[in-house]
């Protein structure tokens, strides 16, 4: 991103590179922002965060402090993986396993699983260091396996840990009495934390119990990440091979980042357990690995404020799409920002709106006057809906075929515009941008849940496109 | 005797399927070194294709061509498709990533799997559909192997994953373009010095990885039946694993992975237990891994310092 | 990636969009409802002032619908939700009101219904739920309404674990429990000279729950039953198949994907295996169409019934498929909304604990499923009626009277 094209260019080296990176890193108009947050120190910047997230509460109801709830159990369970993937570089994608061990662990001893429940002050340790102990044992086959082969292997470990709490009662040595998992009905009723008399019972409080623990958990990684254990993962992540010849216990290292980030799943797990009222077998699926890594990856993988930031974006964003009306909003919006984008020059922007606008009515007359269905049908009756009533077409008959072709067409015209330049760009454009609001007008908007994915699915795609070092990392060549 | 053939061929007849998904994946890791998470979704598109012309061809009960017409044409649509949808996520969701960490392609396939899952499920509803082969080619056809008869498409499947795979060695081995495959996946840069167009080979290699899934997608929807729009997530996941267990990056280890897993899920339910089915073909290959750390004919990692 | 300010700078006004989809939609969602936040998908009559409502008092309340719409059973939530807004546009027309609908996706997750039952709360327009949809996600839903508003109606059109209805409030239930379908299932086998069962759960919550009681009931009938299990995300049952032994007379399938089971059938038939399927009310769809096997059902087949024949013929003009999921929810709709009509007739407005009291009581004599709707105080149907069908040759399910 520093550097001002990637080609490389004689008689320009490291430093004259670096000096040139630092002045682009600054240009642009978005630049006092980023300089005001590189100056500012951790410790403050902590500060500033903490006490954003702490008035988060005050403002918002409750059912948005229970999606900050989940935010924030997603930040913890990020910077654990963010120890394993981002700093010592290992493919670990048992991960969500650790997360689930954790959970189930608390579930056991904090429901009717078993006849005693324990204190919290005693569970929560065991299981911090139970789960530390079983990501060390896990780290034990990357003594032979490296990368992929290593990814492979924890995500049958993974798996297998579903299939295990699944089918618990049915394995050989079990009988049905120590059905301690719950099988496929999960262990629901589980109690919530107990500290010393003090409940953690409302949404609030689990609220600030994990907003506590994240703090820590922040000044913790980034004092273990600037220290010698920091450097050496950091090491190992660049270059094994070199790491082992500079006398770094490789093995061992392998094994601490294994355990760090296997202890704090496991303690993030027992807050969820608690928080959820429960755990099933499905709340530690792929799909919620998946969510993990696009936390670590998207916000910038090894940086402690860009995982915090990757989290939050990755569990809110699928919120902010749930509402259709916000939907819509963030459609058309995306609409005009993706034209302003590619089309740049005032004189073709102008040609461009005016394209679409009559574009939509030329389609409007032609089609009504051969067939007059094609007008009739009920918008969502939203906003924008109302307001591009008249214009774009609304069918009435045959509306599920003819959106999906329109569909499969407007997915086409994105991928033309992409690549085509100038004029065919706008060419392009036109009924591209018209396919678009038809599909919106005339189905998306009518099924939110699929949208919903549909949009995340593409904000994905389009994010990792414009920074593919992630919001908040930072560039670096990978040695393969 | 009897019931180990059935076996066999129920091993056989899955792990082709398994393969052909795993050669994609291999290819593409071989040229780009990424794991390419959206190939299962490319698979699916291929068996819903392949179903379009099913239906445009008056279903399975009332096919208004010859049956074998029927079924090339649903290989080519379905080929058609997924190289469509396979390059057009290499060149918008891969390439602007192509210099960039290992990990970030992740979350671009990841995003667009999303995606695709999405759209099948806007496009197809989430009413599963079924190939109703039975009705296409009788159950009662078939060959008789010893004890066992087979049923005709299970041989169609196991026949043509064959040929496909001995195509595409012969591709890669004997022609120029194979050759340069073969560059681009032993040394990029090494390859475009020596004058090899990398971008057309990348293409090349997501349109006939892509088109392999395709054919995967139909072979399935042809003797298993049932296809949805998330059918692209486990399969993925198999591939993934068949290819890796096989040596990722490597043809014939694709193809040996799928087997192996083919055979060891189809001899674990029938001799050991179905329940535990995943656990014990996991717990295998975490073997086959740890003896072979490279896979089972994969290369070790040569580290030049 | 040569023009990279661009993308800066696109990036920059993607977040400002983000930023003003946030404020935009809840100004939108402001002006459309009056005591709702911008959580839900609340379509609340913002015009139902102005249209002539039949009674002088205006009767406004909204229903939400929690569902696995998209997710692995996408195909359960997606008819659901098709059934829940054709029984609330049905009534709406019928009886001249404008009940609102929210939707909220728990993609079949525990974690994503538990937060979606605190938006749920926090959305004061909505008076009852229908959903959610498996017996997990009831639980985590559960726990969150019992703590916040214990007098939050939410009815679960197909969750069928045993007891939980007691551990909730506001909980009913329109389908049986496995502690019904089992022993029915059990009767039904035995009384066709069933000797030898092979029972296949698919390791789903539902699966083993009514395998379990069917499994119970057989054996005190002295049926010999081999038990064997498959994950769900298996499509490939060849192997399975195999193991059927010969003299087995029945294979029985508690299933909830249908498709499944036919894929079965046809290895079945492949391999020359002549068991009778026998399948639970998951298996009751067009998608699984053997000849000769037997299907349970709690729903009837609701196209015999006149008054269902044109109910279900005014579904399928507006949406393209149903399945055994859809009744049990236009039903669960209808005892919401008939009640939140009898609180307004009683000259109150809606709120949840008066949608609550009326919901207890609830007693029609008839419904699109062919029984008699009305809660015990737990919650279950008093009435659960289960139906054997029959597959024919031609595809065609015929009642049966063993």
């Amino acid at each position: 991103m520093t550097s001002p094209n990637d080609e490389v260019r004689i008689g320009v080296d490291q430093w004259v590179e670096q000096s040139e990176g630092r002045r682009v890193q600054y240009s642009g108009w978005t630049a006092p922002v980023r300089r005001l947050f590189d100056r500012l120190a951790p410790g403050p910047r902590l500060g500033l965060f903490l006490l954003a997230a702490a008035t988060y509460p005050f403002l918002v109801r409750a059912s948005d402090v229970r999606i900050g709830i989940a935010i924030l159990l997603l930040a913890m369970v990020a910077l654990g993986l963010n120890v394993v993937v981002g700093w010592a570089g290992l493919l670990d994608l048992g991960y969500v396993a650790f997360y689930g061990f954790g959970a189930y662990f608390y579930a056991i001893v904090a429901s009717d699983q078993l006849p005693a429940h324990w204190p919290t002050w005693i569970a929560i340790p065991v299981i911090v260091a139970a789960t530390a102990i079983l990501g060390a044992l896990l780290s034990l086959p990357s003594r032979r396996l490296a990368g992929d082969y290593l990814a492979i292997m924890t995500l049958f470990f993974a798996q297998i840990f579903v299939e295990l709490v699944r089918n618990f009662e049915r394995l050989p040595f079990v009988g049905d009495d120590l059905n301690l998992t719950g099988g496929p009905n999960g262990i629901p009723g589980v109690k919530p934390w107990d500290l010393f008399g003090f409940e953690i019972n409302t949404f609030t409080r689990q609220y600030y119990l994990a907003l506590i623990f994240l703090g820590l958990l922040i000044v913790g990684l980034h004092n273990l990440n600037s220290s010698r254990t920091g450097r050496a993962w950091r090491a190992l992540r660049e270059d094994t091979l070199a790491a082992e010849h500079m006398t770094t216990p490789v093995n061992r290292m392998k094994l601490l980042a294994f355990a760090v980030g296997a202890a704090i799943a496991g303690l993030t797990g027992a807050m969820f357990a608690a928080v959820q009222v429960g755990v099933f077998p499905n709340n530690f699926n792929l799909f919620i690995l998946i969510t993990m890594y696009a936390a670590v990856i998207l916000g910038g993988s090894g940086s402690i404020p860009g995982v915090v930031l990757g989290a939050i974006a990755i569990a809110y964003v699928p919120e902010l799409l749930r509402d259709p009306s916000k939907a819509g909003w963030l459609f058309y919006a995306g609409l005009v920002v993706v034209v302003f984008v590619l089309v740049r020059r005032w004189d073709r922007l102008a040609a461009t709106a005016g394209g679409v606008v009559a574009f939509g009515f030329l389609v409007r007359a032609v089609s009504s006057s051969i067939w007059d269905e094609s007008t009739m049908g009920e918008t969502n009756d939203t906003f924008f809906s109302r307001l591009v009533d008249g214009w774009v077409l609304i069918l009435d008959a045959q509306r599920d075929v003819i959106t999906n072709y329109a569909f499969v067409a407007a997915i086409a015209g994105v991928l033309l515009v992409a690549v085509s330049r100038g004029w065919w760009r706008i060419a392009a454009l036109i009924p591209t941008v018209y396919l678009g609001i038809l599909v919106w007008e005339n189905k998306l908007a009518f099924q939110p849940s699929v949208t919903r994915q549909l949009l995340f699915g593409a904000v994905l795609v389009v994010m990792m496109a414009v920074r593919p070092q992630g919001l908040l990392g930072t560039k670096r060549v990978e040695i393969t | 005797m009897e019931f180990f053939l059935q076996q066999t061929v129920n091993g056989l007849t899955l792990g082709s399927v398994y393969a052909l998904l795993a050669l994609g994946y291999s290819m593409v890791y071989g040229v780009l070194k990424l794991l390419n998470f959206a190939h299962g979704e490319v698979y699916m598109f291929g068996a819903f294709a392949g179903y379009g012309v099913l239906t445009i061809l008056g279903g399975s009960s009332a096919l208004v061509v010859p049956v074998w017409l029927a079924i090339v044409l649903m290989f080519v649509a379905a080929m058609a498709t997924s190289s469509a949808i396979g390059v057009a996520l290499e060149r918008f969701a891969y390439r602007p990533l192509r210099n960039s960490t290992r990990i970030a392609p992740l979350i671009s396939a990841i995003g667009a799997s999303f995606f695709l899952q999405a759209s099948a499920l806007l496009l197809f509803t989430a009413n599963s559909r079924t190939y109703n082969t039975p009705q296409l080619i009788q159950i009662e056809t078939g060959i008789p192997f010893g004890p066992i008869r087979v049923w005709m498409v299970r041989l169609l499947v196991i026949a043509s994953a064959a040929l496909l795979m001995v195509l595409l060695t012969l591709w890669v081995n004997r022609t120029k373009t194979g050759k340069a495959v073969r560059a681009v996946s032993f040394d990029r840069e090494a390859a475009a010095m020596m004058g090899i167009d990398v971008d057309k080979v990348i293409v090349i290699v997501f349109l006939i990885g892509s088109a392999l899934a395709g054919i995967g997608g139909v072979m399935v929807g042809l003797v298993f039946g049932r296809i949805f729009h998330l059918m692209g997530f486990v399969a993925g996941l198999k591939a993934f694993t068949a290819a890796v267990v096989g040596g990722i990056g490597s043809i014939p280890g694709a193809m040996l992975g799928g087997l192996l897993i083919g055979f060891a899920e189809a001899y674990t339910t029938g001799y050991i237990s179905s329940t535990f089915q995943n656990l014990i073909v996991f717990g295998l290959l975490i073997l086959v891994l740890l003896v072979r750390p490279s896979g089972l004919l994969g290369r070790p990692e040569l580290v030049k310092v | 990636m040569r023009n990279k300010p661009i993308w800066r700078t696109m990036a920059v006004l993607l977040a400002l969009a983000l930023v003003a989809a946030a404020c935009g939609g809840d100004d939108s969602a402001d002006t459309t409802t009056t005591t709702s936040g911008p959580a839900a998908t609340t379509t609340t009559a913002a015009d139902a002032t102005t249209t002539t409502a039949a009674e002088p008092m205006v009767c406004e309340a909204t229903v939400g619908f929690m569902g696995p719409i998209t997710g692995p059973v996408a195909f359960i939530g997606e008819v659901q939700l098709n059934w829940f807004k054709y029984a609330v546009d049905t009534f709406n027309s019928d009886m001249g009101y404008d009940f609102g609908i929210a939707e909220f996706d728990t993609q079949f997750d525990a974690a994503q219904a538990s937060t979606l039952a605190a938006q749920v709360l926090d959305n004061s327009a909505i008076v009852g739920i229908v959903g959610p949809a498996g017996s997990d996600q009831v639980d985590a839903a559960g726990a969150v309404f019992e703590a916040g508003d214990p007098n939050l109606t939410f009815i679960s059109p197909s969750s069928t674990r045993v007891g939980i209805t007691a551990k909730y409030n506001g909980l009913f239930r329109t389908v049986g429990t496995d502690d019904d379908q089992g022993p029915t299932t059990a009767d039904l086998i035995i009384s066709q000279g069933g000797t030898k069962v092979f029972m296949i759960d698919d390791q789903s919550s539902y699966s083993t729950g009514l395998a379990d009681s069917t499994q119970a009931a057989l054996e005190a009938g002295n049926v010999e039953v081999i038990r064997e299990s498959v994950s769900q995300d298996i499509t490939d049952f060849s192997a399975l198949v195999s193991n059927i032994p010969d003299d087995a007379d029945f294979v029985y399938l508690p299933w909830q994907i249908a498709a499944n089971g036919q894929i079965l059938a046809n290895q079945m038939a492949e391999q020359g295996k002549d068991a009778v399927i026998v399948g639970s009310d998951g298996m009751d769809s067009d998608d699984f169409s053997t000849p000769g096997s037997f299907i349970l059902s709690f729903v009837a087949d609701i196209s015999a019934f006149p008054q269902s024949a044109d109910l279900l013929a005014g579904y399928l003009a507006q949406y393209p498929n149903t399945n055994t999921f859809g009744p049990p929810v236009f039903v669960a709709t209808q005892v919401i909304l008939e009640a939140i009509d009898r609180v307004c007739a009683a000259g109150e407005v809606p709120s949840r604990a008066s949608v609550l009291a009326e919901v207890r009581n609830t007693d029609l004599a008839d419904s699109i499923i062919g029984q008699p709707i009305s809660f015990t105080p737990e919650g279950n149907m008093v009435v659960s009626q289960w139906y054997v069908f029959q597959i024919q040759e031609d595809g065609s399910k015929v009642g049966f009277v063993g």
